[in-house]
């Protein structure tokens, strides 16, 4: 079950029309292009700024044709996503960091209003003090508000993930708004040889947006949001909830039919992705870039004679629960490497430790959990620094104590 | 043993009274040594206007504090009551005491002996004309007075408070005595005729007192209740995200010929309606344009129909109106039904203009809300059929 990407099979070769240097900002802009967006809304915020660029650029070459608003704030900006969206039109916006956090109150009705318009996320610090390296904090904050949140790790799977973002989210199972996450700096700025699915591909993978009787429109008169009070918003809720469940479903057969059409991208269980985890005693467990040093670590250690391995969590909301149980409870020790933080949490760790100990408490068999916070604000996370952390989580493994089981990791002390 | 008070007050204009009354509640039965607290509904924001709304005070002499807000505090609705205060008489004809409740009889939780205290200048049998049937015997105590209604965070300072806490006193000592009641008032304001307007109060509801004022009411008396319960969708049957389909589109012109809401009725929130003297009518459109809830249907003949089911009472196109004794607002509690006006008088316009005028009365009766006296009366006039005299509004006046 180990390796990812598989080369897309021969008869599939024409799907891409050409390959092109560009880094995640591009690969995202040019997954907006292929999705044929309607609307774009857009305001500058570093690490994000360039999705803007990049397809204001797009636009104005005449390679694309979209609605393209320059708001006067995020949460104007989000509003007006918010609002494309609920007209039938596919939506796209994106922020990082504080300027996320100062649209919340459109992100959170967007998930309430269950309205599937995508979003990019450029992973960064929330500022004070003024800073613009990743951290998962910014996406993370809708965690729990009804939305779909996904990271990718190299600008390939940053375009592709914009077309299955879409199909996910406006599925009428689903409708769900989608938060498409990437690594501030290290993923949106790193530019790589991108294969470009051709227009066609892309329109045969993705159907077309079709809101239905939820299409606000001046031929089907409807209110969407009103004042509601407590008769109401606890049945809303349970609505969110089921569709957040059913979601996952829908997650498997998108990856299943986007491989159909450009090959075997992705494997199974599509949620997350295991390196060289079949034999292993200790894995890490990581979002994002990480997975790079991580991997190149497994490798290393792998010549040392050393069962390591990694997993590359893709699916935050929802989180693949049953699928990653099963996966992690047959390792002797689970490393989870935070880049971001819970400040004064059950265990005074990182988000995803949190969760995954939660998603773990019903295994037969549990694992020794170790927790890495590293990375913060943009600090490195360095092969050294993974084979470290794999030092620390094979001890783990032999021991019974659970002290000090939260290592930060690249921290000056 | 727990004793509840419920208070029906006008959203906004009684909102700080219905408040003081339950606090006050609270205060005196703690110096009688009991445990007790209040809660309400909020309706602090100006569109709850007039909304029919509740203040509550529990009271027990032998619960823990934690026990008595268990049974009754952090719910929506209170389960009964031993007294149901009603601070404006034109909630007789039903509240609708929080969303999707639907319109509910005022004594609905009144329980068997216990109380119905209405401020009014009606008798109990001119209020059960409006007033559901019980299984069980309970009563009506009528304080009289007109309804205190004022502005946000005000009320006016009319002695209804205190009058209040007097007739509770009088219905039941147990739960706030009247000598409680004038210590507690003195001790608090140093006025003696707070602690008087109290016991004139506890007084003139005393079973000695001549008019009685207080009713027991059989389980024969009142009506039929013709409102129903709304039954709310379950989880799975609503529409999803928070959509509501619109009501459909529809416009012919007379009587009802618009398409309205039939889930957002706002009747109950008016203790006055227009009444309309269609034969002083100069069609010119304004009560119809300045409606804030389109409650005019214009007719043929280029008239304009009111549905009193949707109108709150407030006053606007009596207001905008040109035209002397064309549109007047006349207490609620006169009306019986909603029926078109305009029919009526089509039907028969001398029968429909000496109804009319019969509901009207002479008394014009506002209430400045906030400043000023409880209620203005002035002096109104019977127009003979077809005189048309208009009239100066206070903006032009003004100008
Ligand atoms: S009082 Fe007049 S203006 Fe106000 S809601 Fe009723 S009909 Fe409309
Ligand atoms: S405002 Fe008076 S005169 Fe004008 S249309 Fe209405 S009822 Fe007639």
């Amino acid at each position: 079950m180990s390796v990812a990407v598989a080369k897309a099979k021969s008869d599939q070769s024409d799907v891409y029309e050409r390959e092109e240097l560009l880094n995640g900002c591009q690969a995202v802009a040019h997954g907006v292009r292929l999705a044929d967006v309607d609307v774009i809304a857009a305001y500058p915020i570093r690490p994000y700024t360039e999705v803007m660029d990049a397809l204001s650029k797009l636009i104005a070459d005449g390679q694309f044709d979209a609605e393209y608003i320059i708001a006067d704030s995020e949460h104007s900006q989000f509003e007006i996503v918010k609002h494309a969206s609920s007209v039938n039109a596919r939506a796209f916006g994106g922020s990082s960091g504080t300027g996320w956090m100062y649209g919340m109150e459109a992100l959170v009705v967007t998930a309430t209003d269950r309205l599937p318009p995508l979003f990019v996320v450029g992973n960064r610090a929330l500022d004070d003090p003024g800073a613009f390296g990743v951290e998962h904090n910014d996406a993370m904050a809708v965690r729990d508000m009804g939305w779909l949140l996904c990271w990718v790790t190299t600008p390939q799977e940053a375009l592709e993930h914009v077309l299955i973002g879409y199909r996910i989210a406006e599925d009428k199972r689903v409708r769900m708004p989608m938060g498409l996450a990437m690594d501030g700096a290290f993923l949106t700025h790193s530019q790589h040889m991108v294969k470009v699915p051709s227009p066609e591909a892309a329109k045969k993978f993705l159907p077309q947006y079709d809101l239905a009787e939820r299409r606000l429109h001046p031929d089907n008169p409807i209110s969407v949001a009103p004042q509601i009070n407590e008769d109401w918003v606890m049945e809303l809720r349970r609505q969110n909830w089921e569709a957040a469940k059913r979601a996952r479903g829908v997650i498997k057969e998108a990856y299943k039919e986007f491989n159909d059409v450009f090959g075997e991208r992705y494997s199974a269980p599509y949620y997350f992705e295991e390196f060289m985890t079949d034999d292993a005693e200790v894995v890490l467990i990581g979002i994002g870039t990480v997975a790079a040093p991580a991997r190149t670590a497994v490798r290393r250690l792998r010549e040392k004679g050393q069962k390591v391995g990694y997993v590359n969590l893709r699916w935050f909301r929802p989180f693949p629960t049953v699928e990653l149980r099963e996966c992690l409870s047959r390792f002797k020790a689970v490393g989870v490497v935070d880049r971001d933080f819970a400040h004064g949490s059950p265990d005074n760790g990182g988000i995803l430790m949190h969760e995954i100990r939660s998603c773990l408490y019903p295994a037969k068999q549990r694992p020794a959990i170790v927790n890495f916070m590293g990375g913060l604000g943009g600090r490195d996370l360095s092969i050294a620094d993974a084979q470290k952390m794999y030092d620390i989580t094979q001890q783990a493994a032999k021991k019974d104590s659970m002290d000090g089981f939260v290592t930060w990791i690249g921290l000056r002390e | 043993m727990i004793k509840r008070v419920e208070v029906n007050y006008r959203g906004i204009f009684q909102k700080n009274l219905g408040k003081k009354i339950g606090s006050d509640i609270v205060m005196i039965a703690s110096r009688m040594g009991q445990k007790a607290f209040s809660n309400g509904r909020y309706s602090d924001s100006p569109e709850r206007n007039g909304i029919p709304c509740k203040y509550f005070a529990f009271v027990s002499p032998d619960l823990p504090e934690e026990e008595l807000e268990a049974e009754c505090g952090a719910k929506l609705e209170i389960d009964e009551t031993n007294i149901s205060v009603v601070l404006d008489d034109t909630m007789c004809k039903g509240v609708e005491p929080w969303g999707w409740h639907g319109i509910r009889p005022i004594n609905e939780k009144v329980i068997k002996d216990g109380c119905l205290l209405v401020v009014s200048r009606k008798k109990p049998e001119e209020l059960l004309k409006f007033i559901g049937k019980k299984p069980y015997n309970y009563r009506i105590a009528i304080l009289d007075g007109d309804a205190s209604l004022a502005g946000l965070w005000v009320n006016k300072d009319d002695l209804t408070h205190e009058r209040i806490l007097g007739g509770i006193a009088a219905i039941d000592p147990a739960l706030i005595s009247i000598e409680a009641v004038e210590s507690y008032l003195m001790e608090k304001t140093k006025q003696k005729h707070r602690a008087e307007a109290a016991r004139a109060a506890f007084e003139s509801l005393r079973a000695e007192a001549k008019p009685p004022r207080v009713k027991l009411v059989t389980p024969k008396e009142g009506i039929d209740w013709p409102h129903e319960k709304p039954v709310l969708p379950k989880w799975f049957e609503m529409q999803e995200g928070a959509v509501v389909p619109a009501v459909k589109r529809g416009f012919e012109v007379g009587p009802r010929g618009q398409s309205r809401n039939a889930m957002f009725k706002r009747g109950t929130t008016k203790t006055q309606r227009p009444a309309v003297r269609f034969d002083l009518c100069t069609k010119c459109t304004l009560c119809w344009a300045e409606c804030p809830d389109e409650c005019f249907d214009p007719t043929k003949d280029g008239f304009y129909d009111i549905e009193y089911q949707y109108c709150v009472g407030c006053g606007k196109c009596a207001e905008i109106c040109p035209v002397k004794e064309c549109i007047v607002m006349v207490d609620e509690l006169r009306f019986e039904d909603d029926s078109s006006p305009y029919e009526h008088w089509k039907k028969d316009s001398k029968d429909y203009i000496q109804w009319v005028e019969d509901k009207k009365g002479k008394d014009r009766v506002s209430y400045p809300f906030v400043t000023g006296k409880g209620i203005t009366v002035t002096q109104g006039e019977v127009m003979p059929e077809g005189k048309i005299v208009g009239i100066k509004k206070t903006e032009e006046a003004e100008l």
